[in-house]
This record gives C-alpha cells, sequence and structure tokens, in this order.
C-alpha cells in the first residue's frame, strides 16, 4: 500500500503540463532517434543531455525526458530492423532475424505492430518490477558502508566484463583506463593536481558528458564514413496501414517468456538491452521453434526479443537508480546526468529525492502508453523518417553534439576534448574494446576514490577495513566469481574458433 | 599485430602514470593521500597491457584508401569547426561544415550546399532564440 501512495504522488509530479509534455516530446523523439540506424540511445541521449542541461530544467524533468527517449529508443530501434534489416539499435538486431522476412512477405505493419505490442508488454512488465523491486533494494542498500561502496564498484567493472563477451582483458583495460582518465584534475581531498601538465582547462577533469559525446557520436560518424560507398538501404512497403486486433496478438506466452528473461538480464549490472534481447531470442527458439519457422518470419521471434530488450532496458534502470551503478551504457549515460545535475544515485535517492523517483516512474507508465499509441496507429511517420539521407542526418548529429558542448562552457577547449575523445573512441571500437567500461571509470571514478578515502579515514588507513563487512566480502566473492566465468567463457571460445579455424 | 602496438602504448602510459603519481606528495591528515589510487590502478592497467602484447586478438580491418581519406579530411572539418567557431560566426561557421560533410558523405554539391544553409539557419533559431543558449552569430570582425 506503501507503494500505491508514494506512486500516486508520483503521478501527481508526472502529470504536471511541463513534465507530461516532456514525456511525449521525449517518447517522440526517442522512437526516432531509436528508428534512424547511426544513432542509438546512447549517442541520443548522450547529445540531448547538454541540451538538457542548459535549458535550466528541473532535475527531475530532465531525468523524466531523458528516460521517456531512453524508452523510446528501445521502441523505435525495431522501425528499421524490420523496414531495412538494418538494427536502428544494438539491441534490436535479433529483431532483424524475423522482423524483415516478415516484412519482405508483405506483412510489414503487421510485423510493426506485434512488436510494439511486444515492447509494452516488456516495459510494463520491468516498469512494474521496477516499482516493487527498487524500493526494496534501496531498503537494503542502507546498511552499505564506504568499503561496501568500494566494492560495489570494483564489482560493476567485473560484471561489465562478464557478460559482454568480449576480450576480458580488454574490458578490464578499457575499464583501467577510463578510472585513470578520471583522475585527471585536482584531486578534491588534497587539491594536488593530478595530471593535469600545467593546464588550467584540466583542473577540473574531463567532463563526463564531453567524453560520452565524444566516444559515441563523434566515433559513430567516423565509423559510418569507412562503409559510406556502399548502397543506400531499401525500405520495403508498409502495406496496410493498421492490421486487426487478432493479427497483432499471435504472440501469445511469449510475451512474458521475453519479459522475464529480459527483465532478468536488465538488472544484472553491465548486462543491459542487448544481453536481453539476445538471451529471449535464443530461448524462445528453444522453447517454441517445432516447424523450423525461426528466422523465416515467424512472429515469435519477433516478439520475445522485442519483450525482451523492453523489460532489460527498464530492468536497467533498477541497479542505476538503487546502488548508483548503471547496467548498460544508456543508463550510464543517464548516471552522468544525475552526476551532473548534483544528484547522487544509490539507496539515499529513494529517501532524499521521493518525489524524483516515483516522479520517473510513474511517467514510465505514462510514457509506455504514449508510445504505444505513437508505435501502432502512427508507426507511418517514423517510417518515412528511414528516407531520410545520411548526409543529413549525419552533419545534424554532428552539430548537434557540437553546439550541446559548446553551450554547456562556452569554451572551444571543451570541443577539442570532445573530438580527441571521439578519435579515441574510434580506435577502441576498431579493436573491439568495449566504450561502457571506460565510461564507467570516468563517472565512478571520483566516487570510488571518495568511498576509499572514507573507509580508511574509518580504520585509520587500515587497508584491511575493506574486507570488513560482510557485504563488502560477499561483493568480493562475486566479482571474483564473474571474473572467473568472463575469463572462462573467452577461454573456451578461443578454443571452438580455433578449432572452427583448424577444421576443414 | 595492432593488439600488440596498442598494449606497448598503454604499458607506456600505465608505466609514465604510476611513475608520476609517485610526485604526489600525501599531506597530513589525509589517510589515502592523492598518490594511492593512480598507483592502484597503475600496477594492474600494466599487468592488462602485458597481457595485451602477450595475447593479442586477430588484427582489425583498418581501412586504407579513400575511406580513410575521408575519416581523415572529416576530422580535420571538425577540428577546423572547432577553432574558427567563435571567429567565423556561427552561421557561416556551420554552413561550410555542414556544406563539406554533407560532400563527404557523398551528396553533391548542390544539395549540400542547401543543407548547410537549411541547417546552420534552423540550429541558430533552435539553440540561440528557442533555447536560449546565446551563439556567436556574426563573425568576429563583423561583430
Amino acid at each position: 500500500m506503501d507503494i500505491l501512495s508514494l506512486l500516486g504522488q508520483g503521478f501527481a509530479v508526472a502529470l504536471t503540463p511541463t513534465n507530461l509534455a516532456l514525456a511525449m516530446f521525449g517518447c517522440f523523439i526517442g522512437t526516432m532517434i531509436g528508428a534512424l540506424p547511426g544513432i542509438g540511445p546512447v549517442n541520443g541521449v548522450a547529445i540531448l543531455i547538454p541540451v538538457a542541461f542548459s535549458l535550466g530544467l528541473e532535475p527531475v524533468s530532465a531525468l523524466i525526458m531523458l528516460s521517456c527517449i531512453y524508452y523510446g529508443c528501445m521502441y523505435g530501434g525495431r522501425i528499421s530492423s524490420i523496414m531495412l534489416n538494418i538494427p536502428g539499435d544494438e539491441p534490436a538486431i535479433m529483431t532483424t532475424l524475423d522482423g524483415y522476412p516478415m516484412a519482405k512477405a508483405g506483412k510489414a505493419s503487421q510485423a510493426l505492430a506485434i512488436s510494439a505490442l511486444a515492447s509494452f508488454v516488456g516495459a510494463t512488465f520491468a516498469t512494474i518490477g521496477l516499482t516493487l523491486f527498487a524500493p526494496m533494494l534501496a531498503k537494503a542498500a542502507i546498511y552499505f558502508g564506504p568499503a561496501d561502496y568500494f566494492a560495489l564498484y570494483v564489482m560493476a567493472f567485473a560484471t561489465i566484463g562478464g557478460v559482454t563477451g568480449a576480450n576480458p582483458f580488454k574490458t578490464l583495460l578499457a575499464a583501467f583506463l577510463g578510472l585513470m582518465i578520471a583522475s585527471v584534475g585536482l584531486d578534491p581531498a588534497t587539491g594536488t593536481a593530478r595530471y593535469t601538465f600545467g593546464s588550467y582547462h584540466l583542473y577540473d577533469g574531463f567532463d563526463p558528458i564531453v567524453a560520452i559525446v565524444g566516444l559515441f557520436a563523434i566515433s559513430e560518424v567516423l565509423v559510418y564514413l569507412e562503409g559510406v560507398h556502399k548502397d543506400e538501404a531499401r525500405s520495403v512497403p508498409l502495406g496496410r496501414a493498421i492490421p486487426k486486433f487478432s493479427e497483432i496478438f499471435v504472440g501469445g506466452w511469449a510475451h512474458a517468456r521475453g519479459s522475464v528473461i529480459g527483465f532478468l538480464c536488465g538488472i544484472l549490472p553491465g548486462a543491459g538491452a542487448s544481453l536481453g534481447a539476445f538471451m529471449s531470442y535464443i530461448f524462445e527458439r528453444r522453447w517454441s521453434d517445432k516447424n523450423g519457422t525461426f528466422g523465416k518470419g515467424d512472429p515469435k521471434g519477433i516478439v520475445a526479443p522485442e519483450a525482451g530488450n523492453n523489460a532489460a532496458s527498464g530492468g536497467a534502470l533498477i541497479p542505476m537508480l538503487t546502488l548508483g551503478v548503471p547496467g548498460s551504457g544508456t543508463t550510464a549515460v543517464m548516471l552522468a546526468l544525475l552526476i551532473s545535475l548534483n544528484i547522487q544515485p544509490g539507496p539515499l535517492l529513494f529517501e532524499r529525492e521521493p518525489e524524483m523517483v516515483w516522479g520517473l516512474i510513474a511517467s514510465l507508465y505514462i510514457a509506455n502508453v504514449v508510445l504505444l499509441v505513437m508505435n501502432i496507429p502512427m508507426v507511418g511517420i517514423f517510417t518515412r523518417v528511414l528516407a531520410m539521407p545520411q548526409w543529413i542526418l549525419m552533419p545534424f548529429v554532428v552539430m548537434v553534439s557540437f553546439l550541446g558542448i559548446y553551450s554547456i562552457s562556452h569554451s572551444t577547449f571543451d570541443l577539442f576534448v570532445m573530438i580527441g575523445f571521439g578519435v579515441l573512441g574510434y580506435g577502441l571500437r576498431k579493436l573491439d574494446i568495449s566504450l561502457v567500461p571506460v565510461i564507467l571509470g570516468l563517472l565512478l571514478g571520483a566516487d570510488m576514490e571518495n568511498n576509499l578515502r572514507r573507509a580508511l579515514s574509518i580504520s585509520g588507513g587500515d587497508f584491511s577495513i575493506l574486507l570488513a563487512s560482510p557485504i563488502s566480502v560477499l561483493l568480493y566473492v562475486v566479482t571474483f566469481a564473474m571474473l572467473m566465468l568472463a575469463f572462462g567463457f573467452a577461454y573456451v571460445g578461443r578454443r571452438k574458433a580455433r578449432r572452427a579455424a583448424d577444421g576443414p | 599485430m595492432t593488439d600488440r602496438i596498442v598494449g606497448c602504448i598503454l604499458l607506456a602510459i600505465a608505466i609514465a602514470y604510476g611513475i608520476t603519481a609517485g610526485d604526489y606528495e600525501a599531506r597530513f591528515g589525509d589517510p589515502l593521500g592523492p598518490a594511492a589510487l593512480p598507483m592502484m590502478l597503475a600496477v594492474p592497467a600494466a599487468l592488462l597491457s602485458l597481457a595485451l602484447i602477450l595475447k593479442p586478438d586477430p588484427d582489425p580491418a583498418w581501412v586504407t584508401g579513400r575511406p580513410m581519406l575521408r575519416q581523415l579530411a572529416a576530422l580535420v572539418l571538425l577540428l577546423g569547426y572547432a577553432q574558427f567557431l567563435e571567429t567565423l560566426g556561427f552561421l557561416l561557421a556551420t554552413f561550410i561544415a555542414v556544406t563539406l560533410l554533407g560532400k563527404l558523405l557523398r551528396s553533391t554539391w548542390l544539395l549540400s550546399a542547401a543543407s548547410g544553409a537549411v541547417m546552420s539557419v534552423v540550429l541558430f533559431v533552435l539553440f540561440d532564440q528557442l533555447l536560449g543558449l546565446p551563439l556567436p552569430l556574426l563573425p568576429e570582425f563583423m561583430g
């Protein structure tokens, strides 16, 4: 009952005209960003943060807008998967497998409607989960001391390495790179200038938002320029605008299976929506692919990954809000927003800012309904956007990135830093080094050091306090297990690849 | 090979990072000091770089030829835009940048210039007028 009354207060916040308008705007822009190949949710949210920031919005309004963009992206990603066979964003890759064949068979509008409903079910399931579980987790997290927070951050890095599936050495290296970049600037406790090379510009360190926009948006342009000589993809015709009701509800229990699996993947710190979509699809194929129709336009092959990725993106908000540890690239970017608004996520957020948290949760319910309406009857608007040529889209993204960053500080130095991070991001992507741990290191570095410092102040400089509480010991055990798992997977994967290479 | 080279570079950075940290003096009253965390980062980072040198992944496909030139041109263009945004003023700088970027993305001169003109005006109105984020409108010598 407690939750219901808090949620009621949340709706009171979410239903103010400004917040409602921002939520709808966010849903629209988000779907658009998701639909356009070339700007994914991370880029989209990243380039809009400076804008939200300099608009001087209330923190809760800014957060509502960006969360709705985030949800919208997850809905929108499927549109280009289905229409063009190009995922609009990373989690939508699995939707191409059955979505595009179905669209090619002349059932594009049906595929879009089925996937919109699946997105709605998945996202609503996750939002309900967020409503129920987040306060519980926040309550438990009150018992966390500084040493435990330090352990938690260590674990966050380890879990990212564990599930992204790439070379774990590289993922860890990326995390350390991020932490090292975070240590540039004045040390808050002692006032020592670290790694500034005498430049006053670096005394404040690198602004995470500048770094994020560079790493994601600018590097995306460089990646795109690699393949620019290829032909533009052709869209399949949409067909009849709104399909019949009975044609949309063909997914059945695949909705539930996809939502549950996706949600669980989302809660894992560091896993995120791509994993949710992937696991849901694989599971659904095992479960219901009796006649070999998967991959040829089976509606369940659309429902499962879409429910999965939307449930995962909602689930990923839980560790971000309650522990301050983001579960995906996009939630990491949203954490950057919170930090720049001077709000420290974590268990105390629920105590100190109940209005903000519950307002956000309530607006997510509203966003889901808005998005369902936008994505079934009005989906034609977004499919038309797909025809926008890249030579308009890319320069537009670049210019909005530049203006956003410029508007924060009016300093050209920040623009150069952004370009520098863009080149770095391009290099890391080429080397198959994930950018998310870099961002995480950059965001959590300062807080990690503060908690370490606090813990040592309590113990008078004795490092054994780091292992003194059962919570931190448990977290280190989990960290260790995750690392072992990651290295184990990587080892098996390498051997498999080698065997495949040696084979006939 | 790429991984080995990057590993060497990162190893050098990690060592330099650790050595520099040694110069930061701990002040009285702070149990951690400014040097401790960097040191704690430098050692594992160096070890991980070593791992990268010893067990590299297969090389990525680096771009060559025209696409690489396109990337370099785009990079020069972005740097130039950042450098000259304030000197040239927003409208002119953005017009030039969008036109050239559009051309790099294989549009025609006419279409890119048109999109440059439209985009510079639209973005100026959007940011400066509607969102209230002041931009330098005209070149410095005219303002």
